[in-house]
């Protein structure tokens, strides 16, 4: 399951980065692509504006078939309070073009990559089985002060191949 | 412009003798090292990054006026020299002080680590003299 989570994020985080490579965030004194798994990074009540936040909640297995096969939900969290030059008043525009990306990376297709163990020592190590998932759901926006917020949520499938097990 | 950058400084001198005055002490805050450049292993949680503690002073901690609800972690406030702040702040990678309190981890005092909630800046004459800072005790485990 942790190959699939892994491989999930770095398919997202290329997606995004190659629609709009001005998506960053500032993370320890580096800036990267804005998306972030949530319980990779240290547990704050700062959480980053126009970022990404990837969240795992639900989880399946469904263990009869060749494979087993496992469906995580991804919550995927984004608040924006605009741009202070602008006195936040672009902030719906600002949802609006994160809604945008979050749409386009994850329906663009397809919809699948191939699994890939990144903890391996040497480096990334293909698997013989692809993750894929369904289509994006958005839930309402919520108005926090000055913020807007979103959860948009997606299903991802994958198979757990034997050396997983 | 020179008079009132000399007010800046005068400010925080006062500031800084106020709060030596008043109960003056250091305090410790625990921040990670800066995270490697296009190394995704941090963003996987495969490494984590080395923390280390520095010293900030002159700090009151307001250890009398704590904010306690019945069910919820105990609430107090840190009062922090600016001088401190802006000497971390050009030393690290940590370029503002939003940053720096957004990255932390907590501020050790007396061997408690406790959680940064807001930091604001407290202001005079146009200058940032010092950060009050609301800190959440450890929540104690049920026994």
């Amino acid at each position: 399951m942790q190959r699939a989570k892994d491989t999930f994020y770095i398919a997202l985080r290329d997606r995004i980065a190659a629609l709009n490579p001005a998506r960053t965030a500032w993370v320890r004194g580096i800036v990267r692509p804005a998306v972030l798994i949530e319980e990779n990074e240290l547990a704050g009540d700062f959480p980053p504006l126009n970022a990404f936040r990837l969240r795992w909640t639900a989880l399946e297995a469904y263990p009869h078939g060749p494979l087993p096969l496992v469906k995580m939900r991804c919550e995927i969290r984004y608040a924006t309070a605009g741009n202070p030059g602008n006195g936040g008043m672009d902030r719906g525009r600002m949802m609006a073009a994160m809604d945008a990306e979050i749409a386009q990376a994850l329906t663009e297709p397809p919809q699948r990559v191939l699994k890939t163990d990144y903890a391996t020592p040497a480096a990334p190590q293909p698997q013989r089985t692809n993750i894929f998932w369904g289509d994006v759901q958005f839930g309402a926006i919520a108005a926090n002060g000055e913020q807007l917020e979103r959860t948009a949520s997606v299903d991802v499938y994958s198979y757990q191949e034997t050396s997983e097990r | 412009m020179a008079q009132s950058l000399q007010n800046q400084v005068a400010f925080r001198r006062v500031a800084d003798a106020l709060l030596l005055s008043s109960g003056g002490r250091s305090v410790k805050l625990r921040i990670p090292a800066s995270a490697v450049p296009a190394d995704p292993s941090e963003q996987l949680g495969l490494a984590v990054p080395q923390f280390e503690d520095v010293e900030l002073s002159p700090a009151t901690f307001r250890n009398t006026s704590a904010k306690i609800a019945e069910g919820k972690a105990t609430q107090r406030d840190l009062i922090v020299s600016a001088s401190a702040i802006e000497t971390l702040t050009s030393s690290t990678a940590f370029g503002s002080a939003e940053s720096l309190f957004a990255s932390a981890f907590g501020v050790l005092i007396d061997d408690r680590l406790l959680t940064i909630l807001s930091a604001t800046e407290m202001e005079a004459g146009g200058a940032v003299f010092a950060y009050r800072l609301t800190l959440r005790e450890p929540i104690a485990n049920a026994p």
